[in-house]
């Protein structure tokens, strides 16, 4: 690693890619597609990408109650599937470029240029902003959508139609494997995350609103009982200021 | 790294990012609650309150059942059940004094899942007591530490990912609450939650759960309150919205889409409609301070005061709920 940043002075370093592939500068997807560094830069924007994405992601994940151990595991599948699911994209946008394009692309370039476009994701763990989520969601897709049209463009030198048609076509595929030949992929990406999880995941994220925490409709009644059967004990002890919360007990 | 960039532009992208991340992270607290990472405690501030409420906690019930159960959801700037403004403690006696038969509530915190206060919280409590006093001595831009995070609360209720597990908390919280008050939810006993300002948003979130494990009438006070559209408008047997004319802070409307008038399929919308939900103007009332819903000054043509007029709009409606509540009662009743 230090011998290859030593023999190209002139690549920008991890961060400066990262600023670069943010702002959409057209000569980042130039200088590092043809470099070794440039696939090891690709590989941890994807990974970066990958973990800010499941994080992102991760409500499902509490609102099937996964415990705190198995949360860290189920992300990592996630995770790992979110590369995944890069290394296909790369696949379709590659094959899919050089059909309409007569022109055979080195695998490695398209590897780059796409991993680069993958930048805006870094902030996928923004979704999770309270009332906003949305909101990021919409950006951040907005700005991937240019952010691939942009380096198939400037990256591997395709006219901006071409770019826009292949990165348009390469999703139609990817939905069409999806639906077909990747069920499998799929399901077991679904099995690993069970498993990964310890609980199953039946709780979708459309169901929270029918969500109920306790089954019976006079669950209080526990309320009462717990109450009851119990001593309180002060969690914290006491401190003399007056103004503060110093009691705080709690029932157990 | 940014070296380019204008350094006077940094600093509040710096700000916004942080902001931002603070933000993102505020939502682990509601969901790690509900993946019951953090056990099933209510947490009950003990200490003993300044005005003794009508009923002690856990009293027998040997007194006059109560006529109605009101509980008071105080604005952003609580770190605990305590209040810590004056203005809201006067009015919380004045309603008391104004409704003897009702057990009026205000000690419970609604930005806390598990009502939990800031200052009692296992990792961060000493940033919270450190922001306390920078609050009431100041310098007061540390204090709206404070008001930020509550406000992050209100945006967790009124995010339709979190809102139904964060007001779910927030309906065993303060059915908890009044059970200490003796509250039975078999028996139907008016529940009347007034929300002032943000937690306009966190006593609406909480009627639909209400509604549910109750065989009460829930009505809801806003008192200039800043809500979503919330199915909740729809479950709660009447809405009332006190608007005052001076009251700035109801341009937050404005970031609730279902609050706009065109969206006509919105609950709010559908709830004015029906008549199931009303708008109160308060003339000349702002959001908060000496103009405020509370302020305690006499109006300048010797009329009465903002926190007069205010508990009365209130009292009267709370009336209002327990009379059209006996009338039900009665027609139930066989002859």
């Amino acid at each position: 690693m230090p011998d290859l940043i030593m023999s190209q002075p002139e690549l920008p370093g991890f961060l400066e890619t990262l600023r670069l592939a943010l702002r959409l500068d057209s000569t980042v997807y130039v200088q590092l597609q043809h470099d070794a560094l440039g696939l090891i830069y690709a590989g941890l924007i994807v990974l970066l990408a990958g973990v800010s994405e499941s994080l992102g992601q991760s409500v499902v994940l509490f609102l099937n109650r996964v415990q705190p151990r198995r949360f860290v595991l189920a992300l990592s599948i996630t995770t790992a599937s979110h590369t995944v699911g890069y290394f296909l994209w790369t696949l379709t946008i590659w094959s899919v470029g050089s059909w309409l394009t007569q022109r055979a692309q080195p695998w490695s370039s398209v590897a780059v240029v796409v991993g680069l476009a993958y930048a805006p994701q870094i902030f996928a763990f923004f979704e999770l902003t309270p009332y906003l989520g949305n909101l990021i969601w919409g950006i951040l897709s907005l700005w991937s959508m240019i952010a691939i049209v942009v380096s198939l463009h400037f990256g591997l030198g395709m006219a901006t139609w071409q770019a826009l048609l292949v990165s348009s076509l390469g999703w139609v595929v990817m939905q069409a494997l999806r639906r077909t030949v990747g069920r499998p992929i799929l399901q077991l990406r679904a099995i690993l995350q069970r498993r990964a999880a310890g609980v199953p995941l039946i709780v979708k994220k459309n169901d929270v609103a029918e969500l109920r925490r306790h089954p019976v409709r006079d669950w209080y009644k526990q309320l009462e009982t717990r109450r009851r059967g119990v001593r309180l004990s002060p969690v914290r002890k006491p401190r003399p200021s007056s103004n503060e919360q110093t009691h705080v007990h709690r029932l157990e | 790294m940014f070296t380019d960039w204008n350094d006077l532009l940094l600093l509040p992208l710096a700000a916004i990012i942080i902001f931002l991340f603070w933000a993102a992270l505020t939502p682990f607290e509601t969901l790690g609650w509900w993946a019951g990472w953090f056990g099933d405690t209510i947490y009950h501030d003990t200490t003993e309150n300044s005005s003794a409420p009508t009923i002690t906690p856990g009293a027998a019930a040997e007194t006059t059942p109560a006529r109605a159960y009101v509980l008071f959801l105080s604005g952003i700037g609580r770190v605990s059940g305590q209040t810590l403004s004056y203005r809201e403690q006067g009015f919380i006696d004045r309603l008391r004094q104004r409704l003897p038969d009702a057990v009026v509530i205000d000690n419970i915190f609604p930005y806390s899942v598990n009502n939990l206060a800031l200052t009692g919280q296992p990792i961060f409590a000493r940033l919270w007591q450190w922001a306390l006093h920078r609050k009431l001595e100041g310098p007061a831009l540390a204090g709206y530490l404070i008001n930020t995070r509550n406000m992050l609360q209100v945006a967790i209720a009124a995010d339709k990912r979190y809102g139904p597990i964060y007001n779910q908390a927030m309906a065993e919280v303060m059915l908890d609450t009044i059970m200490r008050y003796n509250f039975d939810p078999e028996r139907p006993v008016p529940i009347i939650l007034i929300g002032y300002s943000g937690a306009g948003q966190i006593a609406i979130g909480a009627v639909t759960y209400l509604r549910e494990w109750t065989n009460s009438p829930v009505t809801v006070i806003s008192l200039g309150g800043i809500f979503s559209s919330d199915p909740g408008i729809l479950a709660a047997d009447h809405v009332y919205h006190l608007w005052g004319t001076q009251d700035r802070a109801q341009i937050w409307r404005f970031l609730m889409p279902g609050r706009w008038s065109w969206l006509a399929t919105s609950e709010w919308n559908r709830a004015l409609r029906q008549g199931r939900a009303t708008i109160i103007r308060m003339e000349g009332m702002g959001h908060t301070g000496r103009g405020g819903y509370l302020g305690r000054h006499p109006a300048p043509d010797g009329g009465p005061s903002n926190i007069e007029r205010t508990v009365e709009t209130v009292s009267a409606i709370i009336e209002q709920a327990v009379a059209d509540n006996a009338r039900r009662e009665t027609a139930r009743t066989p002859i």
